[in-house]
């Protein structure tokens, strides 16, 4: 049982197979009660394979899982009555108004004293409260498949790729509510392919790709132990800024078409690049050092090329 | 089985198809529209009497008596041709198939006949036709039988065989009242087959039944909410298709209990093969063509448009195959000719299949992917 173990999921030697396709292989991973969880990967890693074998939509190949103490293969019915899921790319039914919506999920789970106002709260809806599905944007429509997820008061909360799609101001609403859940003490189990979103929100990240877990720890333990170096940003750099840095012996990059990224050891490398571009008359706008984030633990873990915030897997490497 | 999740989908389903007004309108209007135009045709078929071209050559008060008596009693549409003209020549130049000529003497003939009783008086009603013309037969079958009678009244002696007619229909039944029960089993049909394939289908890429599957309705929940949306859905649809029948046509028929037991079979029926073709295949296109391919012929083949003792043989064994045709009977049966015996003999045939075709579609639904 969970309070046995204090694990609310538990996955043991998990692998999945679609014919010769091997789309989970071999993964082993626990979830505290509480906690939020992050599955970071980039498309076709095995996230919505994992997540959905979890949540009993699908059947494993081989491998035990275990769900609020429970085998998710054998207690289906009992499973899904204490869990909540947004399933990857929702949708619902286009002519049913927000809070109709809410109240036939609510009824789906014989629940009669769901707070369908207090939900509608929660996901900040209170103006669309009767609006149909169909005249809903992008945003909006996520935030209520968070609300029905949430109609039978799950104690774990599944939600894949929640904010795929979203502009950033509607990932931002989202995070919020998200932040909410973790307040109200739910299991949060996220898939995403955003490192921003799984450092921001996440207590545990484990990244997978390919159908592996190649790690799996705290943000900030991941970066600690993956990465022993600074990122230095030049703003705007000029065009020779690039090359001077690269005789100097370091690997400067190009990002966003302006800035120029270099890996550095130690804070003094920083001071040795300032200098000489000084020296060469170089100019830039800004810089900017820090910590790497998990965008380059994922490279770095990986080998993985990243792009505009997310992961694209690279064709080889 | 939970009535209050069975109730929350159905009320969803009704409340999806009542706000989607031109889906609504078109489930209602389809069947609407075939009957208004196959009503027209046969209604216009019903009225038609023959048309017939008189020469009367005599043009006295008795000629003119006896083309207004086949005009009124014979039910021809009478054309009079002007005397003057050669009936051959009128034929050719005005396209007509039949011209029957009253000769010059007709009354004085007439008048021996009746008056001094002179058996030997008679005259000679030329029919002048052409043979191309497929017609003509029935026309000069129907003009014997006229004259016959006539021929019969003024001997005066009376006939020795006597036929009658005796329906098996109490009332007099039109055409277009077989047609109607045969509209409802079509629409029926084609309402639950495409209804459950299209909005399963439907539902499925949208990822709905995905969301569902993590939820405790069951399998057993959905189709019977399912089966209750295809029902009100159908029920409507008929009452509609009756009281435009009746309100345009006047048709009554004989309604009880058996129109909403074969109603129900029906929708268990369709609906339970739209399971499985939902089952079986994935994408929405590709369903819809294959409910296509199974209800159109079962349209024209089973008797919903025309009587199938109009098709060869061997069709009308591959007819009583098909579920359709027993609906159409078993329709006809309860609505036409009040026979009991037949109804049920229909129902039991098409209940054994309905129950068969469910729980097929029953077991043939899977929610979980990758099985
Ligand atoms: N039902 C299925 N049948 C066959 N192959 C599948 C099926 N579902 C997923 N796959 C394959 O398994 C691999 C993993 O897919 P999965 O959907 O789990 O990835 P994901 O990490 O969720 O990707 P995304 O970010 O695009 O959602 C992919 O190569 C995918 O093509
Ligand atoms: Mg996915």
């Amino acid at each position: 049982m969970t309070e046995k173990t204090g694990y609310t999921i538990e996955v043991e030697n998990l692998t999945k197979r679609y014919g010769d396709l091997v789309a989970v292989d071999d993964i082993s991973f626990t979830v505290s009660t509480g906690e939020v969880f992050a599955l970071l990967g980039p498309n076709g890693a095995g996230k919505t394979t994992t997540v959905e074998i979890i949540n009993t939509i699908r059947t494993p190949t081989s491998g035990t899982v275990t769900l609020l103490g429970m085998d998710v293969t054998k207690k289906k019915l009992d499973i899904v009555r204490r869990i909540g899921v947004l399933p990857q790319g929702f949708n619902s039914f286009d002519r049913i108004t927000v809070r109709e919506t809410l109240q036939y999920y609510s009824r789906l789970f014989s629940c009669r004293n769901t707070d369908i106002a207090g939900l509608i709260e929660l996901v900040n809806l209170e103006d669309k409260a009767n609006e149909q599905y169909k005249n809903l944007s992008g945003g909006l429509r996520q935030r209520l498949g968070i609300a029905i997820a949430l109609v039978n008061d799950p104690e774990v909360v599944f939600l894949d790729e929640p904010t795929t799609g979203l502009d950033p101001r509607a990932r931002r609403e989202v995070w919020e509510v998200l932040q909410g859940l973790k307040q109200k003490g739910k299991t949060v189990f996220l898939t995403t392919h955003y490192m921003e979103e799984a450092e921001l929100l996440a207590d545990t990240v484990a990244i997978i790709s390919k159908g592996k877990i190649i790690a799996m720890d705290s943000p900030a333990k991941l970066i600690e132990n993956t990465t022993n170096y600074l990122v230095l940003t030049l703003l705007s750099a000029d065009d020779n800024v690039i090359e001077i840095i690269r005789t100097m012996g370091f690997e400067p990059v190009l990002d966003n078409d302006k800035d120029i990224k270099t890996r550095v050891e130690h804070i003094d490398d920083v001071q040795k690049i300032l200098s000489a571009l000084k020296e060469a008359g170089a100019f830039y706008l800004g810089l900017d050092v820090r910590k790497p984030n998990l965008e380059e633990v994922f490279l770095k873990l990986t080998g993985a090329a990243f792009h505009n915030g997310h992961v694209v897997e690279r064709e080889a490497v | 089985m939970n009535p209050r999740v069975v109730g929350a989908n159905l009320f969803v389903k009704l409340l999806g198809v009542y706000r989607e007004k031109t889906t609504m309108f078109f489930t209602l209007a389809f069947p609407i529209i075939l009957i208004l135009v196959f009503g027209t045709i046969f209604m216009s078929q019903d009225n038609a009497g023959f048309h017939l071209c008189v020469q009367d050559l005599d043009q006295t008060k008795s000629s003119i008596d006896s083309v207004k008596e086949l005009e009124v009693n014979g039910k021809f549409k009478i054309t009079r041709v002007d005397p003057a003209v050669s009936a051959i020549q009128y034929i050719k130049v005005n396209k007509v198939n039949l011209v029957l000529v009253i000769p010059k003497g007709f009354e004085k003939s007439l008048l021996r006949r009746k008056f001094f009783s002179d058996y030997k008086s008679s005259v000679t009603i030329t029919y002048v036709y052409d043979p191309s013309s497929s017609s003509v037969p029935t026309k000069m079958e129907i003009l014997n039988g006229v004259l016959a009678g006539i021929n019969q009244e003024m001997t005066s002696i009376p006939p020795f065989l006597k036929s009658a007619a005796t329906s098996i229909l109490t009332r007099k039944y039109r055409f277009i009242e077989y047609f109607i029960p045969g509209i409802i089993a079509m629409s029926v049909m084609t309402l639950s087959l495409f209804g459950t394939v299209n909005l399963n289908t439907e539902l499925r890429q949208k990822g709905i039944i995905r969301k569902l599957c993590t939820t405790p309705i069951t399998h057993t929940d959905w189709i019977l909410s399912d089966i209750l949306y295809q029902s009100t859905i159908a029920v409507v649809s008929t009452i509609t298709m009756l009281l435009v029948s009746y309100a345009v046509y006047d048709v009554k028929l004989h309604l009880d209990a058996w129109l909403l037991a074969f109603i129900l079979l029906e929708v268990f029926a369709f609906v339970g093969i739209g399971m499985i073709l939902t089952r079986f295949v994935k994408e929405a296109q590709s369903a819809a063509a294959a409910a296509n391919a199974i209800s159109f012929p079962m349209m024209f083949l089973s008797g919903s448009f025309f009587p199938i003792e109009l098709m060869p043989e061997f069709l009308q064994k591959f007819a009583k195959t098909l579920p359709l045709y027993y609906v159409n009977e078993g329709l006809r049966a309860a609505m036409i000719f009040e026979d009991n015996q037949a109804a049920l003999h229909d129902a039991a045939i098409i209940g054994v299949f309905a129950a068969v075709v469910f729980i097929l579609g029953v077991i043939a639904t899977r929610w979980e992917e990758g099985q």
